[in-house]
């Protein structure tokens, strides 16, 4: 194993009933990659974020992070260890303003105990959201008074992005990132998420867009009927090749290749 | 596969090119450029301040007609006192509904809360122990519902219907039906008949329970996760606040709310009478609703809530003072419960589109 691995998933399987969402995959996520992850309608793209993001457990197979076999599950444990998730319909409360979202659920407080106890630190929370907003070139109005339903789509995905990696200091997963964004909100994200991958973070990230994908990753997983179909380097490979790979067109790897890349 | 570029999502500047220097030439079957925004803000406006412009004309009117008796600050001392022990019960129940949970069950609560405290003192217990004991039932009452709704997952409606039963029913095993009366001291109808420094203790008592909720939902964390979980349970859960436990807090402080308004009802009463609390719950409903359209659009707050109870208070008080007959009052406070949600309805939708 190479000695930058982040996190390693070894052989995991997961079914839901009789089907089968993920079988047997195998994936090394060194430190710095940004991995495009593609895939048709019910490759297995969701559920393998999932179980990233401690959503689900695996069925069987390992997660080992660092060098450590590590249980995800549940997503709260996932987010101890470091690992955030953008999911598509953001996660944001629309009535919160920026700043309120980036700590929810770690608000800032005076005082220790119970919740009912613990007075609530809005300024601090304001000031320390508006520097984490700074800090990612981020420039958004009213961070700490305009509700994020009054917001843009584009500001709103930045500021979950923002949130994520604020709080993932390890991985951070993006479910569709630019999704039901317009071109010029889309560019944004992407600068986002290019500025991220700059500073160190380690992205995966869900995609239907090739395109965009391109502009950011330097790795591509190709997902099929719940097998990893292909591992590829962004600058060895090509958008005809992947689109291949995704519609089945080219063969996935044989069990035995996924073994040896394993 | 590979999607085709997406067009912009703001309409390109040509588009619009042709009109400006040009008259506006408002064209048939189309709305001229600005109505709708003019009518979404129109929307907002009574969305936000609906409940309030009624009251504020309410005053008014009744001021106009009845300058002798309605606008008096004798009145006015009336009107508040007389909403006093409604106004905390409903304050209470606006907590769960800030959570986006029902609670059918604070009326019953108040009831068999009001007659257990007399019960209780009638058997020789001290007022402040029997006063301490139903307002922790009342506590308790409150985490049943919400360790029901939450750990077992019943819908809230049906799990408060259900537990407002039980409470009847223990309210009856303990009653018979029959009122009871108290057999000592006056001490205890002071609580609620009293004054300090001309301050009825019932609005002491209710400024006190107002601004210990809003303190707790707007400056405590307990509170921004009641919040939070109102909006999406599931933004909350992934963000790690402990959904379960904010349900179960803000169940159980709109039924300790609704076990004071029960113990103030039977002080005020003097006895402890078996259905005296049950119609707290229309009330109290009824006011949260008014409230969510007071101030923030569609969103339910203790403000709101008090300026809800308010609203019915001063009209029901008006249209009796200028001798309009009893079902005008419920015709009025039917209609402005069914007007003033669908304003506040209304006005988030826009306010989101």
């Amino acid at each position: 194993m190479a000695r930058d691995t982040l996190l390693s998933l070894r052989r995991i399987c997961r079914s839901f009933g009789g089907i089968q969402a993920l079988d047997t995959v195998s994936l090394d996520i060194a430190r710095g990659d940004i991995i495009g992850l593609v895939g048709d309608n019910g490759a297995g793209k969701s559920t393998l974020i999932k179980i990233l993001a401690g959503a689900h457990d695996p069925t069987s197979g390992e997660v080992i992070l660092e060098g450590q076999a590590r249980k995800l599950a549940p997503p709260a444990e996932a987010q101890r260890l470091g690992i955030e998730t953008v999911y598509q319909d953001l996660s944001l409360i629309g009535t919160f303003t920026a700043a309120e979202n980036f700590f929810l659920g770690r608000e800032l407080a005076h005082g220790r105990g119970p919740a009912l106890l613990r007075w609530i630190r809005r300024k601090s929370m304001g000031d320390t959201a508006i520097k984490g907003l700074d800090e990612l070139h981020i420039d958004i109005p009213g961070v700490r008074t305009k509700t994020v339903e009054r917001m843009s789509g584009g500001q709103r995905q930045l500021v979950a992005i923002a949130r994520g990696a604020f709080w993932g200091h390890k991985l951070l997963l993006l479910d569709e990132p630019t999704a039901a964004l317009g071109v010029r909100e889309s560019r944004e994200v992407l600068e986002l998420i290019k500025r991220l991958g700059a500073k160190g973070l380690t992205i995966v990230m869900v995609t239907h867009n090739l395109d965009h994908l391109w502009q950011v990753c330097n790795r591509v997983v190709v997902m099929r009927r719940g097998r990893k179909a292909a591992d590829l380097s962004s600058s060895a490979t090509n958008m005809e090749e992947v689109v291949a790979y995704i519609t089945g067109a080219k063969e996935a790897m044989t069990a035995a290749d996924m073994e040896a890349g394993a | 596969m590979n999607r085709a570029v997406m067009p912009a999502d703001h309409p390109l500047p040509e588009t619009a090119a042709p009109a400006e220097g040009a008259l506006p030439v408002a064209q048939a079957g189309s709305l001229p450029p600005g109505t709708h925004d003019r009518r979404a803000l129109l929307m907002r406006l009574l969305g936000t301040y609906g409940t309030i412009i009624v009251l504020a004309l309410m005053l008014a009117i009744f001021s106009v007609l009845q300058p002798g008796t309605f606008a008096t600050i004798g009145n006015f001392r009336n009107i508040i006192n007389d909403m006093a022990i409604g106004t905390i019960v409903a304050a209470g129940l606006t907590v769960p509904l800030v959570a986006g949970d029902f609670d059918l069950s604070i009326g019953y609560v108040a009831s068999f809360c009001g007659l257990l405290a007399v019960g209780l003192l009638s058997s020789g217990l001290s007022i402040p122990l029997a006063i301490l004991l139903v307002i922790a039932l009342g506590t308790i009452i409150g985490v049943v519902n919400g360790l029901v709704v939450s750990k077992i997952g019943v819908n809230a409606f049906i799990a408060t219907l259900g537990t407002g039963t039980i409470v009847v029913g223990l309210n009856y095993a303990y009653s018979g039906g029959i009122p009871l009366q108290l057999t000592q001291s006056r001490e205890f109808t002071r609580i609620a008949i009293g004054r300090i420094a001309g301050v009825p203790h019932l609005v002491i008592i209710m400024a006190v329970v107002l601004a210990l909720l809003w303190v707790i939902l707007n400056r405590t964390v307990q509170g921004q996760h009641i919040k939070a979980i109102g909006v999406s349970p599931e933004s909350a859960r992934r963000a790690g606040v402990a959904v379960d436990r904010s349900r179960i807090v803000a169940f159980a402080i709109a039924s300790t709310c609704a076990a004071i308004g029960g113990v103030l009802m039977a002080s005020n009463l003097g006895s402890g009478q078996v259905t005296a609390g049950d119609s707290f719950m229309l009330t109290s409903f009824s006011a949260a609703f008014l409230g969510s359209a007071a101030l923030r659009e569609g969103q339910f707050h203790i403000l709101g809530t008090l300026i809800g109870v308010l609203t019915v208070a001063v009209g029901n008080n008006g249209l009796a003072m200028i001798g309009a007959p009893i079902f005008t009052q419920f015709l009025f406070t039917g209609t402005l419960l069914v007007v003033a949600v669908a304003l506040g309805g209304i006005g988030r939708r826009f306010a989101r589109g």
